[in-house]
């Protein structure tokens, strides 16, 4: 069994096949389900691998979580 | 007659050398970003690019800078394609002051040829592919969404078309950015404090016309098929969606029909934006999509944005320029054009009659009130009359010669802005300037301004013969 690739933003194991080109073979979009980070296998290294992905742009879910949240959740109205 | 769907549109385009064909192979990555942000290097008179070989998919095609240019732009508009930009926001403003116009619904659409309701896979349906390198994924940045408020279905004036970008996370899964000050986000609310879903349309592959409205700061009660009927002087042909009964455009080429999930936040983003700086990573609203509706070999329309310019900025400038000149003028008719081309009005050029001393500033200060400048308008800059607000170097030289700062410029703290604006502290916090750079009149009096010069007596006479003089290209 293929093993899952590492998210190359978090680095987390939490990743799957998303799709695959509509021709076959020729490219597969994967996602984090961690970070929802999205790759194409084609893309050039410094996207697709974790030791090369640009530091600036890495991000781990607890930092997602901690986050800003937009637009917030408003207050439930009384019915 | 006004283009009602993108194919008459491009065929324009392409008849009037403003399209290229891309039909070499290309990666989705980093092919297609790479040559629309080249495009827009060319300069102002940038085609549009048709992508028709996309490695990986079988029949897909992404048009590129449809907006790219003030050529495009006055196409758009069905004037000659050289058609100076000032003539082409006098134009825009006259067709905008005739608002509303009319809205036709037909029975139904190109649109509805295909429809997939099982087993949806965007992925499939849509070439995505990320636009710049830091971006967290593959987006949908120029469709035209739909909404209503939920407890007010029926009044079709407070339906909204907005463009807010969308990442593609899932096969039907996606995260939507409605920033506070947007009218979806008033839909959102309304539905979140009922603890109910809000039906959305997402409508990809449209006229030029209805992106340019969908990307334009009109009132939340103003109708944006109405705005559309104005600017294309004839009725806007819309059909009703009947997954969640939303009116969208005749003439796209997919429609998604969805929810947004209520109350659901998700890490979105980051994406880079039209302020030349990424947006960083937000926790966001969330839309399922549930129907899928598309012409055969749809057109994924897309556009690039990056460091200015790119066609983000051709698409929400004289769009946004129209709406705070009308504005304006209710209040002081002695404005004459306004120029807010730059970041989406961040800067904001005013040209304006005088009547008394002061009187710039307080035009200036009128900016910073009309809906649009409470969260843009960081920098007002007010000139004379004889100023074109959209020609820079008369600009600069009002700022160089009657610009005095002890008497011409103030600062109003603690004022909204966007939170994208990377200079603001906090997000969506900032102070803003106006700078007074009109001709002192009584009874303000500073500087020495009697001795202003003006042009020899013949020189206009001699700027046509010179021009008739010219040899051809």
């Amino acid at each position: 069994m293929k093993s899952r690739p590492i998210c190359p933003r978090c680095e987390s194991e939490r990743t799957d096949t998303l799709t695959r080109s509509p021709v076959p073979g020729v490219w597969e979009v994967y996602h984090c389900e961690a970070c929802f980070f999205a790759w194409r296998s084609t893309e050039p290294d410094f996207i697709t691998d974790p030791a090369k992905y640009d530091p600036e742009f890495k991000l781990s879910r607890e930092q997602l979580d901690q986050s800003s949240v937009m637009p917030a959740v408003p207050a439930l109205l009384k019915r | 007659m006004a283009y009602q769907d993108l194919r008459t549109y491009l065929d324009t385009l392409s008849r009037e050398g403003q399209l290229i064909r891309v039909m070499d192979a290309v990666l989705p990555e980093p092919d297609i970003s790479a040559a629309a942000c080249a495009v827009n290097k060319l300069g102002d008179k940038a085609p549009a690019l048709l992508f028709e070989n996309i490695l990986g998919y079988t029949d897909a095609r992404i048009a590129m800078n449809v907006h790219g240019s003030w050529r495009n732009h006055a196409l758009m508009l069905c004037m000659p394609k050289d058609t100076p930009l000032k003539e082409q926001f006098h134009e825009f403003v006259r067709r905008y002051q005739t608002y509303p116009g009319t809205v036709e619904e037909r029975g139904e659409a190109p649109w509805q040829e295909v429809q997939i309701d099982k087993d949806i896979n965007l992925f499939d349906i849509l070439p995505l592919f990320r636009l710049n390198h830091g971006d967290g994924g593959f987006y949908i940045d120029k469709s035209c969404i739909v909404s209503r408020d939920i407890t007010d279905w029926d009044n079709s004036d407070a339906q909204n078309v907005g463009m807010y970008r969308l990442q593609v996370k899932g096969k039907n899964r996606i995260g939507i950015q409605p920033v506070p000050a947007h009218d979806i986000a008033i839909h959102l609310r309304k539905a979140e404090e009922l603890g109910e879903n809000l039906p959305v349309a997402i409508c990809i592959g449209n006229d030029p016309l209805i992106s340019t409205v969908a990307a334009m700061p009109i009132l939340y009660h103003q109708s944006e098929y109405e705005m559309a009927g104005a600017l294309a002087q004839e009725p806007y042909p819309v059909v009703k969606a009947q997954h969640t009964g939303l009116q969208v455009p005749w003439g796209s080429e997919i429609v998604l029909e969805g929810k947004i999930l209520s109350r659901v936040r998700e890490g979105e983003g980051p994406f880079g934006e039209f302020t030349g700086h990424y947006s960083g990573a937000r926790q966001m609203p969330v839309v399922e999509i549930t129907k899928v509706s598309h012409r055969s070999s749809p057109l994924f329309e897309h556009l690039y944005l990056g460091m200015p310019w790119t066609e983000i900025d051709y698409l929400m400038g004289v769009n946004t320029c129209a709406p705070l000149h009308v504005q304006l003028k209710e209040a002081f008719p002695e404005v004459q054009a306004v120029n807010a081309l730059y970041t989406h009005g961040l800067v904001v050029i005013v040209s304006t009659k005088c009547r008394f001393g002061g009187f710039a500033k307080g035009v200036g200060m009128r900016v910073l009130t009309t809906p649009h400048g409470l969260g843009y308008a960081k920098v007002v800059i007010v000139v004379d009359e004889t100023i074109d607000p959209f020609n820079l170097p008369q600009v600069m030289w009002a700022i160089s010669t009657k610009f005095n700062p002890e008497f011409d410029l103030f600062t109003i703290p603690g004022l909204s802005v966007l939170p994208l604006d990377p200079a603001s502290d906090p997000a969506g916090m900032t102070h803003k300037l106006v700078i007074d750079a009109t001709t002192p009149v009584a009874p303000e009096k500073h500087g020495h301004y009697s001795q202003e010069l003006s042009d020899p007596i013949t020189t206009d006479a001699w700027v046509e013969k010179l021009r008739q003089l010219l040899p051809t290209a």
